[in-house]
């Protein structure tokens, strides 16, 4: 990438930065996600979901509705954080977050197949994290939710140019980064990690944001960022993609990114990856429905 | 994954809140012993099929069911019933787009891509196993959909076996009601079909013609090794039925029949519960195949 282009993308990036519209909650939260289950404080939850009226108020809305399944809607926060469990309020929270931050009238992508995707792929990063017995899937499901962030970039600081990427490549059947190369110069992925850099995210997950289509560049994660690499594209293959049809087939396991994961992992020899897509496929409603009720009350202007 | 033939989906939740946990045990029973998955969407459907088998044992409970699945002497035969009563009914033509589209969006281009040198263009495809010729007929049409394109030039031989001759004969004929054509679209309808009698269709000539209808049972081995040089073989929910080592054997045979770079298809819900390590497991978009690699991939 040219000096011009770089200050380009910093550009946009800083502008972002000073969007009025990203809720105070987003990067303490991120923290918390990090954190194992058991360190985290649940009124330390309880608090960021309070934080902002409107997103409290979308949370209790999503926990109340019968994809949760609870006997009785939530009346309190701390009641919802207490029937659903952490993690999926940390989910919830941060999708309401992030929906909120990049408001749907600007996005050249359709928010809601972006979340669907996002959310679909950080689920599948920590099922196969959890099959291959690692310790770290909680980490691997906001690599998972995040690895696109740089979508969210392109879309805020330059709709126009990604507006083009994206006519390009459903046009010539390119997929995504190749068809951003062309138009914009760079990738989701490079500003998806300047936005990342900004946010001081892990530096794991910053690797992620940056490499999960080139996963042999990796240093500091490199099982990792194999993982989102090989969960985003399976998700890609099981109706979690960004709603084209990708003329492709994919071998998941004679993928390089598979043989860095086993290094690292032994168990994932006997992952049976034909039911692990039939696992995901069960998925993708609930997946669908979440992310629907999330965006429901937004103004959402672009049909998927 | 969403398929035409698939019924209207419920809410998953609620079933959750409904199923007797016994069930879950029962599906991965199935898939453990045959490779056919029933996703949680789909599993009031393998609680009616236990339903319909208990009323029919006099037994009470699920529990008992499980049983009987699993320490009874008469188990083996149970599961096959048990598998007879989840798959019934499956049957249909253009059963699973996402197979079709597959095949000619992804690997038809590859195919023909690859062999652009070669003289003989020719493309061989088997549907084994293909009961009452729902299948063949759906891949005929599609070919035909393709032959002023992709395919123009190119020679389609399908071949359709199965074990049962009354099926062969059914097959053969052609002729449909609105059960099996619940999910053709109209467009295929009114180009491939013509009225038959009882307001049923029948397959046209052309569509027939393309398509070699014989008796073949694929534990066979002697005939089964004549099988060769396919570029495509499917075979929807027919190995669910074998034992583990007939299995095995039945897979060994089909990557010999195939020519590197073909694909073998199974049902949706449908895994080879890892029997065999020389085909590769591909995705396409919605669908899952097993690959003998080509040659030039240099994946063997």
């Amino acid at each position: 990438m040219s000096a011009s282009l770089q200050d380009k993308l910093r550009q946009g990036v800083e502008n972002i930065e000073t969007t009025p519209a990203i809720p105070a909650v987003v990067l303490p939260l991120l923290d918390l996600l990090n954190l194992p289950a058991d360190k985290v404080n649940l009124d330390q939850v309880v608090k960021l979901v309070s934080y902002d009226n409107t997103i409290a108020a979308q949370c209790l809305r999503v926990a109340s509705s019968p994809i949760f399944g609870l006997a009785k809607s939530p009346e309190s926060i701390k009641a919802a954080v207490i029937s659903l469990g952490l993690r999926r309020v940390e989910t919830i929270l941060l999708t309401c977050c992030m929906g909120k931050a990049f408001p749907a009238k600007k996005w050249a992508l359709d928010p809601i197949v972006f979340w669907r995707h996002s959310l679909g792929c950080a689920m599948v990063c920590r099922k196969f994290s959890e099959k291959l017995g690692g310790a770290d899937s909680d980490k691997a499901y906001t690599a998972g939710l995040l690895h696109d962030i740089g979508f969210l970039v392109n879309c805020m600081a330059f709709p126009k140019e990604f507006t083009a990427a994206i006519a390009y490549a459903a046009e010539k059947q390119v997929p995504f980064d190749r068809a951003e190369s062309e138009k914009m110069g760079f990738t989701h992925c490079e500003s998806g990690r300047a936005l990342a850099e900004k946010w001081n995210l892990s530096p794991d997950i910053v690797e992620v944001v940056a490499y999960h289509h080139e996963p042999q560049k990796s240093v500091a994660a490199p099982g990792l960022v194999a993982l989102v690499h090989l969960s985003d594209l399976l998700c890609r293959m099981r109706n979690l993609g960004y709603g084209y049809y990708e003329r492709q087939k994919v071998d998941l396991l004679s993928d390089p990114a598979w043989a860095v994961l086993a290094e690292g992992h032994r168990a994932l020899d006997g992952v049976d990856l034909v039911r692990f897509t039939f696992e995901l496929d069960e998925a993708v409603e609930k997946i669908y429905e979440m992310v629907s009720m999330i965006f429901g009350s937004m103004a959402v202007g672009r049909a998927g | 994954m969403t398929t035409a033939a698939q019924p209207a989906k419920v809410s998953v939740n609620r079933l959750a809140e409904a199923i007797d946990p016994t069930f879950r045990q029962i599906r991965d029973l199935v898939y453990k012993v045959s490779g056919i998955y029933q996703a949680e969407e789909k599993l009031y459907l393998l609680a009616d099929g236990c339903g319909r088998r208990i009323k029919q044992l006099n037994l009470k409970t699920p529990r008992e069911y499980w049983d009987h699945l699993t320490v009874h002497p008469s188990r083996d035969g149970e599961l096959r019933q048990l598998l007879n009563e989840i798959t019934i009914g499956e049957t249909c033509l253009f059963r699973s787009q996402p197979q079709l589209d597959a095949l000619r969006k992804v690997i038809l281009p590859e195919m023909i891509n690859e062999r652009t040198r070669q003289i003989t263009k020719r493309l061989r495809i088997w549907s084994a196993g293909c009961s009452t010729g729902e299948e063949p007929y759906t891949l005929a049409m599609n070919m035909l959909e393709e032959s002023e394109g992709l395919l123009k030039g190119w020679n389609i031989e399908i071949l359709a076996t199965d074990l049962n001759d009354r099926s062969v004969e059914a097959a053969k004929a052609g002729i449909y009601g609105d059960y099996a054509l619940r999910a053709t679209p109209e467009l295929f309808k009114r180009k491939y079909f013509s009225a038959a009698n009882d307001k049923k269709l029948e397959v046209r000539p052309e569509v027939k013609k393309m398509i070699a209808f014989s008796r073949l049972n694929l534990q066979d081995d002697s005939r089964m090794l004549f099988m060769k040089g396919m570029d495509l073989i499917f075979c929807c929910n027919v190995l669910i039925y074998f034992d583990g080592v007939s299995k095995g054997k039945v897979i060994d045979h089909y990557y010999g029949n195939l020519n590197f770079g073909g694909y073998l298809f199974l049902g949706t819900s449908e895994s080879l519960l890892n029997l065999n390590d020389k085909f590769h497991l591909v995705h396409f978009p919605g669908a899952i195949a097993y690959w003998k690699p080509s040659l030039k991939s240099g994946k063997l």
